[in-house]
Order: structure tokens, then sequence, then C-alpha cells
């Protein structure tokens, strides 16, 4: 099921959690159908978004202080956000890996 | 081309130039030049109201002040420098310390405060150098905390 998602077509996760983590996959070159491609872009966009907007809303609740003092992020911040999402795609890309490993597995 | 110092800066170049502002290595420099230049304040008020060093009262009035104006020039650029030394090292370790915790609180303060009271008194062995920590990160604490109680 996870394996399938990408070149799928049109099925739209009911619980989308992001795979992969990197925005811009380009899986949808091998497809002929417009349609499909059409579709397939979609989901991808959905998903990017989907991620950009977690990724937002986690790493500023974990590294914005609630003292706004200054318009600019502090050294402490910018470092802060940095890591974050360094580690969140890493996670992404952990989760996938073993994912696909655990379906290959079952098959 | 395009005249740089007439045309508004282009976003790469506001980022870039932001990049090397934000960096701990220019901090440090440029609280070092600050440093250096209250340190010349701070010296000449200083060197006025110390006892100066014994004036060679033979010498005309003009010698005279001549000599005393050199006396006041040496301690205040000696200060400076002690300045410019303290403030430099403050600033990198504070930089330093709050990059790797990624927090914004007043620890970082105290963690730099004890490396730079701690490595100006390297000379007089550990308990000086433990007492400098302890004295600096006292009052860096309290001018942090001074300095953002209103926030």
């Amino acid at each position: 099921m996870f394996g399938g998602v990408f070149g799928g077509g049109s099925q739209k996760p009911a619980q989308s959690a992001p795979m992969g983590g990197m925005p811009g996959m380009g899986q949808g070159q091998g497809q002929m159908d417009p349609n499909a491609q059409l579709a397939a872009a979609e989901q991808e966009m959905e998903m990017v978004t989907d991620m950009f907007a977690r990724l937002g809303e986690l790493c500023n609740k974990k590294c914005i202080l609630q003292r706004y003092s200054d318009e600019d992020l502090t050294k402490a911040e910018s470092v802060c956000i940095d890591r974050c999402v360094a580690k969140y795609f890493q996670v992404n890309r952990e989760v996938s890996d073993k994912l696909a490993k655990l379906s290959q597995a079952n098959q | 081309m395009s005249n740089p110092f007439t045309r508004m800066p282009s976003q790469d170049e506001r980022a870039a130039a932001t990049k090397v502002t934000d960096s701990c290595a220019f901090k440090a420099g440029f609280s070092g030049i600050a440093g250096y230049g209250i340190g010349l304040m701070f010296g000449l008020v200083l060197s006025g109201i110390e006892f100066s060093s014994p004036v060679d009262t033979t010498a005309s009035t003009k010698q005279q002040i001549k000599t005393v104006i050199k006396d006041m020039g040496n301690k205040s650029l000696s200060s400076a420098k002690n300045f410019a030394i303290m403030a430099a090292i403050y600033s990198g370790s504070e930089c330093m310390i709050e990059s790797y915790r990624a927090k914004n609180d007043i620890y970082n303060s105290i963690g730099a405060g004890c490396i730079t009271g701690g490595t100006l008194a390297a000379k007089t062995g550990p308990r000086g150098m433990a007492a400098g920590c302890a004295g600096f990160a006292a009052f860096s604490a309290g001018i942090d905390w001074y300095m953002h109680k209103d926030d």
C-alpha cells in the first residue's frame, strides 16, 4: 500500500502522513495519461502543503519564544529552526524507509 | 553594471549580509571594536581620577603638561585594550553558548560571564579563576536581568 502511493493514481490517503518528506519528488515522469499526471501532481501538491503546514506549526511551537521583544529572530531561534527542519526531514525519511521495509516483509 | 552604492540591495545580497552579521565571529569582532572605544573613554576618565605618577616639577609647564597627557594616553590605551579583549571574549562565548543550546535565556549570559571572568583571571591560578568566573557571571547575570526585565 505505501509503496504504491506515488505511482498509484488518484487515490487520496485519508490521514496524510507525509511520505519521504522531500518536496518535488518528480515521480510522475513515467506516466503517460495526462489525467493521471494531473492527479499525481495534485496529490503531491497537497502533500507538500500539508508537510509545510505541519513543519511550520511544529517548529513554531518548539522554537519561537513567547517573549516578543524584537521582530528579528534571535540566534537561538534561527539555530533551533534549522535543526527542527533538518530533524523533521530526517525523521520522515527514516519512517518511510521503515514502512517500506515492513511492507516488503509483509508481501 | 549598476552602482552598488546607489541601488537597493537585492534579496540575496541582504540575506548574505544578514548571514555575516549574525555570525559569532562578526559579533565578537564588532564587540571588540566597540569595547575598545568604550575603554578609551573609560581609561581617560580613570586616569583623571587615579593618582598619577610624580611629574618632574623642574621641567617647564608645557613639558609637564606633555608628560601628563602622554601618561593619560598610555593608561587609556591599555584600558581600551583590556576592555576590547573582555568584550570580544564575552560576546563570542555568549554567541557560541546560545548557538549550542538553541535557547535564549539568562543562562547564556551566566556562562559567558564565567568564561570571560575565568579567562581574564587566568594568571592568578585556579582559585582566582573560580572567583573571577563567579564574580563576572553574577555581574553579567544582573545586567542581563535588568535589560530584559520589562520584556
